[in-house]
């Protein structure tokens, strides 16, 4: 899977996020913040985060997810680094 | 203490769109319960056959998957529009019914924004469930799933805790007030605008948004069908059938009740719309140690502390009368008892749309209100025949109370609206544990 794909399935997700302005996301790139670009509110990315592990069937590891920060690129990489290791 | 005036109100009801609709099906003898299909799925699983229950396009609410598993606690969405997604985020089903009802009676009592955003606002709203219907799908995900907590979701805890409903209203319109649940059974409704009379009766408070929510949930159903407590084997619209000879159980049933209270010399100084003045509120326990069972002494003792603090000489006394054997029977010995056997009229609102447990005090607040606005007396559906026998209990040494059947007291129960004269009504509801609430309205 390409990291463009990675990033459609996750405005994919954002799509089915009633609390995330629809309008905000015609422009989301690897560069995007969830926090201060997309106003996700904080404990709404937790669930964003879940949801990215049941849509591309990987689990991530606790810590990568304390470190992870808030941006769509480092998102990515924990999605691309879960399905590389499978 | 202050005079306390209800200045607003709104809910969710089975069966119908909005309040209106409502009031036009109660006074016109309309039954709202229904067969629920969602019951009919569990075949012989399940012994009841029907509920009062508002559909989705009823209550504008849809519930919708939201991208984890099947089993996840469901998204709302506001169909109408009215409850920002960031506030049904946090919601359960019965939360989002408490916020708009608590919108619609903000919007008839005419409080300005600066009067709900108020230190001296405050909301008192409580259920009789825990949000079983969130934590059900939670913890299966956890202990039969094995899922990990993050997939359960981050919003389980406001969308289940006790104090839900009080906390979900209190976030959307902000007020700077008190912010509570009161839980007590099926006394919840009435029990909570009875905490917030007397916080504006007290002077703590100028302003409450009060009542009673039960989101529709199967979860809930269950445990009183477990108990063999719940109408079986009559059509829907005779299933609630309070006081009648053939009655079987109660009929479960959902819906949102929400009341604005304000101090009566504020709210008059201000030119509002008083839809009626609360005279009193007593509550109690029967202190027999007995959770189910009603007491004789316990409301005996309940009409007794309602009228050392307010003249009572109601019109009509708008019962409890859930269509349980033992319940019906004693309260109505218990209201004649204090009464006699003339000059007012019982209503059992529960007849039309089934009990909806910790809502149903607050919804009937509101079926009191609408009588007083239109005076008319709210029917007793179904009471088609009443025992001509006594009672067991009646026969017992220890009886206190009225010696005659419940044949002799036909008069007080009007199995059609009626119209009469109403200054006062008496609001009376029970609940599990020996909890008894007492209400008097009046007109202002």
């Amino acid at each position: 899977m390409t990291r463009e794909e990675i990033l459609k399935g996750l405005i994919e997700i954002l799509e089915n996020t009633p609390q995330v302005d629809s309008k905000k996301l015609k422009n989301v790139t690897e560069k995007t913040d969830f926090l201060t670009d997309l106003e996700v509110p904080s404990t709404e990315l937790i669930n964003v985060i879940a949801k990215a592990e049941n849509k591309f069937d990987v689990e991530f590891d606790d810590d990568d997810i304390d470190d992870l920060g808030s941006s769509v690129s480092g998102t990515i990489d924990l999605i691309e680094a879960a399905l590389n290791n499978q | 203490m202050n005079k306390v005036a209800i200045v607003g109100m709104d809910g969710v009801f089975p069966h119908c769109k909005d309040i209106q609709e409502f009031e036009e099906k109660i006074f016109s003898n309309r039954s709202l319960i229904r067969n629920w299909d969602l019951v009919a799925s569990y075949d012989k699983k399940i012994r009841t056959k029907v509920a009062g229950y508002a559909t989705p396009e009823e209550t504008g609410f849809r519930k919708f998957s939201n991208g984890l598993p099947e089993e996840y606690p469901m998204d709302l969405e506001d169909m109408n529009g009215l409850i920002p997604n960031a506030n049904l985020a946090t919601s359960d089903l019965g939360s989002a019914w408490a916020m708009k009802a608590s919108l619609g009676a903000i919007k008839e009592a005419g409080w300005t924004k600066s009067e709900v955003e108020s230190e001296h606002t405050g909301v008192v709203i409580g259920t009789g469930a825990g949000g079983q219907e969130v934590t059900r799908k939670i913890w299966n995900l956890f202990f039969d799933h094995q899922k990990k907590t993050r997939a359960l979701g981050s919003s389980n805890v406001p969308r289940s805790m006790v104090y839900r409903d009080a906390a979900n209203v209190s976030c959307l319109i902000k007020n700077k007030g008190v912010c509570e649940a009161i839980g007590s059974a099926c006394a919840t409704g009435l029990g909570s605008i009875g905490y917030a009379y007397r916080l504006i009766a007290f002077g703590l408070q100028d302003r409450m948004i009060a009542g009673g929510t039960e989101g529709t949930a199967l979860e809930s159903l269950i445990g009183f069908d477990a108990m063999q407590v719940l109408s079986t084997k009559f059509s829907p619209e005779t299933s609630s059938r309070p006081y009648d000879v053939n009655r079987n159980g109660f009929v479960c049933s959902f819906g949102c009740g929400i009341v604005a209270l304000e101090n009566y010399d504020q709210a008059k100084a201000r030119g509002a719309n008083i839809l009626g003045v609360i005279d009193g509120y007593f509550n109690n326990s029967d202190g027999d140690g007995n959770m189910f069972a009603p007491s004789y002494d316990g409301q005996e003792r309940l009409w007794k502390g309602l009228s050392n603090q307010t003249h009572l000489h109601p019109d009509v006394v708008k019962a409890h009368g859930t269509s349980t054997i033992t319940g019906d029977a004693l309260e109505l010995f218990s209201i004649v008892g204090q009464l006699g056997n003339k000059g007012y009229h019982v209503s059992a609102p529960k007849s039309q749309f089934g009990h909806m447990l910790g809502a149903v005090g607050a919804v009937e607040v509101i079926v009191s209100l609408l009588m007083m606005k239109k005076q008319m007396v709210s029917p007793c559906l179904n009471s088609d025949t009443l025992k001509s026998e006594q009672e067991f209990f009646q026969t017992k040494d220890n009886w206190q109370g009225p010696k005659d059947p419940l044949a002799a007291y036909r008069d007080l129960l009007p199995q059609l609206a009626l119209a009469k004269p109403i200054d006062q009504i008496v609001c009376l509801n029970y609940g599990f544990g020996g909890t008894n609430s007492a209400m008097a309205i009046s007109k202002a």
